[in-house]
């Protein structure tokens, strides 16, 4: 597992106060029943974490995984140290 | 029970600057969605868009002595009450008329830009009228000072729902017999960048533009302005031979005890039937609903079954519109922009449409007159606002008598 996406699930975890174990690449933030204001606040916590800011294309609570979710911190940061 | 009818009604909005200038604009299907202009638009990181009250000079409305006690929020509000005053007729200067005004927010252009003074430039003064400014029920006694009106005056404040619940204020004390009438509506000057940024925050401000109840909505586009309307009883407006609008007939208050967020059909639907049994209508009465209709994923779809669940097959009979992508979503003021469309569709027998509409959502599948105004025939409409808090207001209309 990567640093990244260790840290993306520790803040999910923390926020949805649930096992990290119960976290897979595949589930939504929905399925671990992180929803509404909830899953605002996971990707808030997620931009303070990383300095990045994610777009809202980014952010589909519905339909994108947290492995989706684990790229575009990913794409975020690599964005950040192009530039 | 006393009928209630509306005989004045004036506006300001990124659509014009009175009534008719707005109306015209909502037949022909105009939006005030432009740039944004009030703030920088390099500090947002969503698109810069807004339904922006533009080219307003407020000294041609107001005199100048009272220009310094009066954030745009209460300036917009004076504009649009004199023009409904003024055009009704009425007799308001005295002990029998309410004014109660739907305020979402509060003077935040004041707020923010004396804030910005004392933390970011550090200034030693404060400005001491910035209290007067700033204060929620400043529009309400704004009103009531200009016109004499010495009756019930406030402000209520249940954010998106705002305007509604002011009108459901001002009905319900008429209905007392607390006042004999009322000037009542809502108004909002919320396009700052503290706002904007907290709304973007949330992820509910849309990067394109407003398209309501459309496949690929993407969210609101915020707007401002005023809407306000003289009530006075059927029997007073028929002895004064003035020109009734329309006749409210219903009201309707519900919360949702959820979330403070996300909307629930339950509390959307109960509100939605309370106004209908308030007016004493059938749900097959209702030729148009003027929408909440947001641009959210969340509230269209929601809002869609709210009306399913009221309206069983009459749903699909139903004209549906939002204007919101015309005027933009003006949060305290929404409801009473909107009333305007809804007294239109009535007087008038056009429907206002459904802007930036892209084609059907499985999950929103009515009939919200997307693109074009139709003409139609309207007996009775309903105007829905649903609030950020659970709030929910829905008042109900009939053409007038």
């Amino acid at each position: 597992m990567s640093n990244v996406q260790q840290e993306i699930f520790e803040i999910i975890a923390k926020q949805a106060k649930i096992d990290i174990a119960t976290i897979k690449a595949d589930s939504t933030l929905k399925d671990l029943g992180v929803a509404s204001l909830d899953a605002i606040e996971v990707i808030f916590d997620i931009e303070e974490h990383f300095n990045i800011n994610l777009p809202n294309e980014d952010t589909d609570f519905e339909a994108g995984t947290v492995g989706h979710l684990v790229e575009a911190v990913q794409r975020q940061i690599a964005q950040k140290a192009n530039s | 029970m006393r009928r209630i009818v509306i005989t004045g009604m004036g506006a300001i909005c990124a659509l014009g600057h009175d009534a008719p200038a707005t109306w015209q604009a909502m037949v022909e299907g105009r939006s005030g969605i432009d740039t944004i202009h009030h703030v920088d638009a390099t500090l947002l990181r969503n698109n810069p868009v807004a339904a922006e009250v533009t080219h307003f000079d407020a000294s041609k409305y107001i005199e100048e002595a009272r220009l310094p006690f009066l954030d745009p929020m209460s300036q917009y509000a004076l504009v649009a009450a004199n023009e409904a005053i003024t055009q009704s007729g009425l007799d308001v200067r005295n002990g029998r008329t309410a004014v109660v005004t739907g305020v979402g927010v509060g003077g935040e252009e004041t707020r923010e830009g004396l804030y910005k003074k004392l933390y970011a430039e550090k200034a030693g003064r404060f400005h001491p009228l910035g209290i007067v400014r700033i204060m929620s029920n400043a529009p309400a006694s704004q009103i009531s000072m200009a016109h004499g009106i010495t009756g019930p005056t406030f402000t209520v404040a249940s954010a998106c729902a705002s305007s509604n619940h002011a009108i459901a204020q001002a009905v319900l004390m008429m209905r007392a017999g607390i006042v004999d009438a009322a000037v009542v509506g809502g108004t909002e000057a919320c396009l700052t960048l503290g706002l904007l940024r907290a709304w973007e925050a949330m992820r509910v401000l849309s990067p394109d533009t407003c398209r309501p109840f459309s496949v690929n909505r993407r969210g609101i586009v915020l707007g401002e302005g005023s809407a306000l309307f003289v009530l006075e009883t059927l029997e007073s407006a028929q002895a004064r031979g003035a020109i009734i609008f329309a006749e409210l007939v219903g009201v309707g208050m519900s919360a949702d005890a959820g979330d403070i967020a996300a909307p629930s059909e339950i509390g959307a639907a109960a509100a939605i039937s309370a106004a209908l049994q308030d007016a004493n209508m059938q749900p097959t009465e209702v030729d148009y609903i003027n929408a909440h209709g947001t641009g959210t994923a969340a509230n269209d779809c929601t809002e869609t079954r709210a009306i399913h669940r009221v309206f069983g097959e009459h749903a699909h009979k139903l004209a549906i519109s939002s204007t919101k992508p015309m005027h933009g979503h003006a949060l305290g003021a929404a409801g009473a922009l909107e009333l305007i469309a809804v007294i239109g569709a009535l007087r008038h027998g056009i429907v206002p449409p459904t802007l930036n509409y892209l084609g059907p959502d499985p999950a929103c599948d009515l009939d919200y007159v997307p693109l074009e105004a139709r003409r139609m025939t309207v007996h009775a409409a309903i105007s829905n606002s649903f609030a950020f808090g659970g709030l929910n207001a829905v008042v109900a209309l009939r053409r007038a008598p």
